[in-house]
């Protein structure tokens, strides 16, 4: 079979947009994405190359993040084209986007700070993106700038699933390794392995806050660092104020206590609607946080609230199964990603 | 699509008849090899002490393999290490390739009780039995990690796996079963679904996981003799009767099945001696209808084996 060189013939590969690693269970694989361009089609695409490693094989990053991927299709979560496939290589083929946000921020921002019809739009297409995530059961665990990609139509669009993963019921211990620093959520911070949902949610209030502000919410240094910073503006929590919160195996008796600011005062950008919606966000207990379907019908969006909007068009799925999936949704016959080239 | 995580890709009628097609041993035989596989997996995930909700994927994982790939390609056990590999790395609790080859070379060795015919004395201890050697290491390591590949890539990286125990947990808290205390009926939901993994008739490929629940609680509630509802509760859970007299039953057949198979005249009670069954045996007990195997063999393999037998001798000696 001579599919090898020919799918990678099928793609030119133009300059190398970025490197990094996946962090795997002893060590780190390295990965570098290049632009490339589709021979067919002409059409850009975002190529991921992924090193696989000589110890642990494929990165469970990778796995994880394509057979999640598959699943999500949406115009605010990036798309896979295909998977590629060598001896010590993978290759994941995805929609081409021009940056992220970190970077259009610094560009085109002043001082970082964007326009806030910039930022409604913005935080629009990341909630829809969130939300289609969750509803099919996937936390992504890792949302921050550097992870939202945008084109130069202005499409907001969430990449790397490197660490999401799907949720079932019950919800299961997870690791707590999660979600880089700055995004956290407090509950991930007090060493919760039970989060659910809510986590994103946090991360998507930090990231509005800082595309308003230009400047990180919470820019914590250390663990502990990251969890008085959230303390100093969201107020110290206690027992009374967080029912069950001396259980968290971070909890401290001796936590300095600080009075909640109003985050009005820290953030003179955002008008009433957005503190409103930001607030509801950036709540400490995860309970009490807003889900992205709850976010997206908040008032602050209600110029996005059309007749036809599919929030209006959802009705809630019956607890039900739907009969017989197995015409749709099958074992694959052939590969369907790719073709394994031994 | 809401509802996708509590769904499963299911075999399609075609690939369950091409099954014993693809170059495969007689029905029976391959059912032995995927009962005992399916064992070895369950045994080599508590020797690593992974959560069963670990080697239960690991075993439909396998399942859905063995689909796709022809039964005979691969030696059984290194598929069942390969398949457990790869989901415990992509969930919380990762194992090392180390102590994967160690568990494995533990359970295929003859100190092992894995498969053990049911009576004997349990086989004597004998740890260099399972001394692996740094050549068998690494040539074990290589076999796994092109499998993972394998297996990734022929399953097109779908390797999210929704399985029927938390469904039933989900299930038996909503209904009263009345007499039977939760805790007696809830562990022998769960041995019905963990049997159900092993099934050769392939069960947990050709059900979601709400049918194989439900029937677990269905045989439970009978096996206790606990009251169930007096209507037909089943379909609330969207089971309709035809499905769930079908699953009560290959539940329950399992059993009589295995007993018949490790019995005197079944399949895997004629082997010489217990343990897990390999594409050697199986090639042996298909007969001279084909050359003899010799030839397959990997010469990396056979040189790995030769220079282990050497060490072990020098070591011997020095000993």
């Amino acid at each position: 079979m001579d599919g090898k060189r020919q799918h990678h013939s099928s793609f030119q590969q133009l300059e190398k947009l970025g490197e990094g690693t996946y962090a795997t269970v002893s060590h780190a694989a390295l990965i570098s994405v290049f632009k490339g361009r589709n021979r067919q089609t002409g059409e850009f695409v975002a190529l991921k190359e992924i090193h696989l490693d000589s110890e642990e094989g494929t990165p469970s990053t990778a796995i994880r993040e394509i057979s999640l991927m598959k699943e999500l299709k949406h115009e605010n979560i990036v798309a896979l084209h295909d998977v590629i496939h060598t001896e010590n290589k993978l290759m994941l083929v995805f929609e081409y986007m021009d940056g992220d946000l970190k970077k259009y921020m610094d560009n085109n921002g002043e001082r970082g700070m964007l326009k806030p019809h910039i930022v409604k739009s913005f935080m629009w297409q990341l909630l829809q993106g969130i939300h289609f995530c969750h509803e099919n059961r996937v936390l992504h665990r890792d949302l921050k700038p550097q992870n939202l990609l945008i084109n130069n139509k202005l499409q907001l669009k969430l990449g790397d699933f490197g660490l999401a993963r799907a949720f079932g019921i019950p919800v299961n211990t997870f690791s707590n390794e999660v979600v880089t620093l700055w995004y956290r959520a407090p509950d991930v911070l007090l060493g919760s392995r039970t989060y659910n949902t809510s986590i994103d949610i946090w991360s998507a209030g930090c990231i509005m806050a800082e595309m308003f502000s230009g400047r990180p919410l919470f820019p914590g240094t250390t663990n502990e660092d990251q969890t008085i910073r959230i303390f100093r503006i969201m107020g110290t929590p206690t027992e009374r104020t967080w029912p069950g919160l001396s259980q968290f195996p971070e909890y401290k008796a001796n936590w300095q206590m600080y009075a909640t600011q109003p985050l009005r005062n820290i953030l003179p950008q955002i008008d009433e609607k957005g503190i409103d919606l930001l607030q509801r966000m950036l709540q400490l207990r995860p309970e009490l946080r807003i889900s992205a379907a709850e976010a997206l019908n908040h008032e602050w969006f209600a110029e996005f609230h059309q007749p036809a909007h599919p929030q209006q068009h959802h009705p809630q799925q019956p607890m039900m199964h739907p009969h017989r999936g197995y015409q749709q949704h099958t074992v694959p016959s052939q590969n369907v990603y790719g073709n394994y080239q031994g | 699509m809401t509802m996708a995580h509590m769904k499963n890709p299911l075999a399609t009628p075609d690939q369950i008849f091409h099954r014993s097609s693809l170059d495969s041993p007689p029905t029976e035989l391959r059912d032995a090899i995927f009962f005992s596989t399916q064992c070895l997996t369950q045994a080599a995930g508590i020797l690593l002490q992974l959560p069963q909700s670990v080697t239960a994927q690991a075993n439909v994982l396998l399942a859905r393999f063995w689909l796709i790939e022809p039964i005979m390609s691969h030696e059984f056990s290194d598929v069942s290490a390969a398949t457990l590999y790869t989901v415990a790395k992509i969930g919380p609790c990762p194992c090392t390739p180390r102590d994967l080859s160690n568990v494995y070379a533990y359970l295929l060795s003859s100190s092992s009780t894995f498969l053990s015919p049911p009576g004997n004395n349990p086989p004597k201890n004998i740890p260099d039995d399972y001394y692996q050697s740094e050549t068998s290491y690494q040539a074990f390591h290589s076999r796994i990690l092109s499998l993972e590949h394998l297996i990734l890539c022929s399953l097109s990286f779908d390797t999210t796996v929704s399985l029927p125990h938390p469904l039933a947990i989900t299930y038996l808290q909503s209904m009263d079963f009345l007499y039977v205390p939760k805790e007696k009926i809830t562990r022998r939901v769960v041995e019905y679904l963990n049997t159900a993994l092993l099934s050769p008739q392939l069960l947990c490929l050709t059900t979601q996981p709400n049918g194989l629940a439900v029937a677990a609680i269905y045989n439970a509630a009978k096996d206790l003799g606990a009251k169930m509802p007096e209507c037909e509760w089943w379909e609330v859970f969207d089971v309709d009767r035809e499905d769930l007299g079908f699953l009560v039953v290959g539940m329950r057949s399992l059993e009589g099945w295995v007993g018949g198979m490790m019995g005197e005249e079944g399949v895997l009670g004629k082997k010489k001696r217990g343990g897990m069954i390999t594409r050697k045996e199986v090639r042996d007990i298909l007969g001279g209808d084909r050359p003899p195997q010799e030839e397959e063999e990997d010469p990396e393999v056979v040189m790995a084996r030769r220079m282990d037998e050497k060490m072990r001798e020098i070591e011997g000696d020095a000993a």
